[in-house]
């Protein structure tokens, strides 16, 4: 790596000197180059030499590193590599080996600091079995047990005082050969007891508590490599400086992804990289695929990662300058494709520019285009796609299809999302849903089962805040949903101001959770009629006399604007099939019927409010 | 190779490290340059180890107290690894 450059840069303040910093340090693969770019840093910054405003974005990210290791020069590492990345951190460092108490302490500085995200680091040391390699296992296994609970416990009080995101290493195994093959034959050797609580610790771990997998980055790198006693006896180094760099890399890539969704859509040329050859001049016959050849069998493995990355959740599109006939052939009749047409959510194969072909996708599957990856084994291609549209990120395959599954296996760009407060609220509605259904099991009759749940709903009309839920929900929900009429954000806010219109929400919770808001109806008022315009419900709370409720209120507010009747229309959709009869079952009379809709209505005058067991703590237009 | 190829060398070092212009002569010492401080050193060792293919024992390299006897100790290590 020429430095040289890039420090004249620095020397004449010029502004090149970020980017620049970036890609060098994106590249930088040496402890020694990368702590160089680092001290560039610093000195920029000593010079005044700012970040432009768009690197830059405060506040600063509050960041604590603690643990049982000189923590320098690692967390020069770290905060460089966060800032590169544009989100600089603040850093409060704990002392050498002090966590325990840093963590324990009411007083301690740390929970001064007040950090959104601690970085702990415990000590290796401890994580050993201190008994006879001989004892039983059950007693090796509950000293090991011991250590992963001491850690979790550590990480819960953090939590507790400072709602932080956590994240902690684990334990490295030793490389060297000491116990030979009985190493493995027992739970006291550091080897098996380490490995053992990496394991518990990973499985146990809660929602906030992340783990940095140093077992891992140690063996990625080698166990030989990864240890510097040296280092340790001089420094209280916790590793060579090689393992340091890829430590320090991995800490900033969990601190970013906490921020930072993963990429959704993987975007594929066809020649040359779902197969070999080019299927316009080749033929479907003569393109390199499948078990018949070494390089067909690396086309078809790269496909069948594709395949697995697709059922991780990820979209796959194909971009090809290609006739499409020829270029969806393959797809359909080659017998070796993994892939097939099915799989692929867009498909674009014409002689427009690439770039441009990417960019008209990203409306199609409404996602942004930095949601988009793209590969491609031709240079020019990608060079087209990053110059023009930048915002898509692009990985250039090289000249042997056996290491593509590597090439994106290794890309970091489709890790599942590490899980944040936000998804472990998700977890736990997911649990009390469960633990509601346990309970539905052991109550006799459903009236008390619902009076156990506790229910109450707050009825709002449509507030500006709640436009862009109201407008997701109105777009998202199919099945139970009487009109399926999608409306913008606009629309929703056009309502909202609309005199003749009503338009409300309703938001649950019970004992077990919050739902959130679950119920919109919009009413038209016409003369003396409240036509039942959308009227639509999450099916997460069906059975819950929510339809019910809703229905007392849109009486209400028929009545309080001198309505005497309802009229309740149904527009059949493939999927909304469980609401053909709902009118008819709240009441209301079916007056018109035909093969594309069924409209109903409810006369005032004699109705009654249906009695629930759901609590109304507020109700639409009123004060609160 | 002698002291002052070894120098020569360290000079290159240096220069790649240090942002302002340090001329190494065998007196010189940390103290004497502002930008080599406990950290910079961590990175210095690390780029002298490799660029002489030495490896320095526990805790020796504290005893150099200035360039030439660092110099010495590179030596030394070249010939008794």
């Amino acid at each position: 790596m020429d430095i040289i450059p890039l420090k004249n840069l620095l020397l004449q303040n010029h502004t090149d000197f970020w980017p620049q910093l970036k890609a060098f340090t994106r590249s930088a693969r040496d402890f020694e180059e990368l702590f160089l770019l680092s001290s560039l840093r610093r000195k920029a910054h000593a010079r005044n030499l700012t970040p432009p405003a768009s690197v830059a974005p405060t506040p600063r990210l509050r960041l604590a590193i603690l643990g049982g290791y000189s923590l320098y020069p690692l967390h020069e590492l770290i905060e460089h590599l966060c800032e590169v990345e544009n989100t600089p951190v603040e850093l409060w460092q704990g002392d050498y080996d002090n966590y325990i108490s840093e963590i324990m302490d009411d007083e301690s500085e740390l929970y001064d600091f007040a950090p959104q995200i601690v970085f702990l680091l415990p000590a290796e040391r401890r994580c050993t079995y201190t008994g006879k390699l001989t004892d039983p296992r059950e007693l090796q296994q509950a000293e090991a047990r011991r250590v992963v609970n001491s850690l979790l416990d550590l990480a819960r009080k953090v939590e507790e005082k400072t709602r932080a995101e956590i994240i902690t290493t684990n334990f490295r195994l030793p490389p060297l050969h000491d116990l030979g093959a009985y190493r493995s034959r027992t739970l006291g050797s550091d080897w098996s007891f380490r490995k053992w609580v990496n394991l518990e610790l990973g499985l146990a771990a809660p929602s906030y508590l992340h783990i940095c997998d140093w077992e891992f980055l140690a063996s990625r790198l080698g166990g030989l490599a990864a240890r510097d006693e040296r280092a340790w006896f001089e420094t209280k180094q916790p590793c060579s400086p090689a393992l340091l760099v890829e430590l320090a890399r991995e800490a900033a890539h969990l601190i970013l992804s906490l921020k930072r969704a993963p990429k959704k859509v993987l975007v594929l040329d066809l020649d040359n990289t779902l197969w070999g050859g080019v299927v316009a001049d080749d033929g479907l016959e003569g393109i390199d695929l499948g078990d018949t050849s070494p390089r067909g069998e690396a086309f078809k493995a790269f496909q069948k990662y594709i395949v697995s990355l697709k059922q991780r959740g990820v979209l796959l599109a194909v971009c090809s300058k290609n006739d499409f006939a020829r270029a969806a052939e393959p797809f359909a009749k080659h017998p070796d494709m993994v892939l097939r047409m099915e799989d692929i959510v867009c498909f674009k194969a014409n002689w427009e520019p690439k770039s441009e072909n990417i960019r008209a996708m990203a409306p199609l599957l409404n996602l942004g285009l930095d949601s988009f990856v793209f590969v491609d084994d031709n240079p020019a291609e990608i060079d087209i796609v990053r110059q023009f549209v930048p915002e898509v990120t692009t990985i250039l395959l090289g000249p042997d299809p056996s290491d593509y599954v590597a090439q994106l296996a290794d890309c970091r760009l489709f890790e599942p999302r590490s899980i944040t407060h936000e998804d472990a609220g998700r977890t736990s509605q997911y649990r009390s849903d469960a633990q509601r259904k346990t309970l539905e099991a052991s109550v006799t009759d459903m009236a008390s089962y619902l009076e156990s749940l506790q229910m109450e709903a707050v009825i709002s009309e449509f507030t500006p805040v709640d436009v862009p839920r109201l407008s997701q929900l109105i777009n998202k929900s199919n099945q139970f949903n009487l009109t399926t009429r999608r409306r913008s954000e606009a629309e929703v806010i056009a309502v909202m101001h609309d005199p003749e219109c009503v338009g409300y929400s309703m938001r649950l919770k019970d004992r077990f959770g919050d739902h959130g808001l679950i119920s919109v109806v919009i009413g038209k008022k016409s003369g003396e009629t409240m036509q039942l315009d959308t009227w639509l419900m999450s099916c997460r709370v069906l059975k819950r006399q929510v339809e019910e409720e809703v229905l007392n209120e849109i009486a209400r507010l028929a009545r309080a604007r001198d309505c005497s009747r309802l009229e309740g229309v149904f527009l059949p959709t493939p999927k909304n099939e469980m609401v053909r009869d709902f009118y008819g079952r709240m009441g209301f009379t079916l007056t018109s019927e035909s093969e594309t809709r069924r409209e109903f209505e409810l006369r005032l005058a004699h109705f009654q409010p249906i009695p629930t067991k759901i609590k109304i703590a507020r109700r639409a237009y009123e004060p609160s | 190779m002698n002291q002052a190829e070894v120098i020569a060398k360290l000079q290159t070092i240096f220069d790649t490290v240090f942002l302002e212009p340090v001329v190494l002569t065998p007196v010189i010492s940390a103290k004497d340059v502002p930008e080599w401080d406990s950290l910079t050193h961590i990175s210095l060792m690390v780029s002298v180890e490799k660029a002489f293919n030495v490896r320095f024992r526990v805790g020796e390299v504290e005893h150099a107290r200035n360039v030439g006897e660092f110099a010495d100790l590179i030596l030394k290590r070249q010939i008794e690894p």
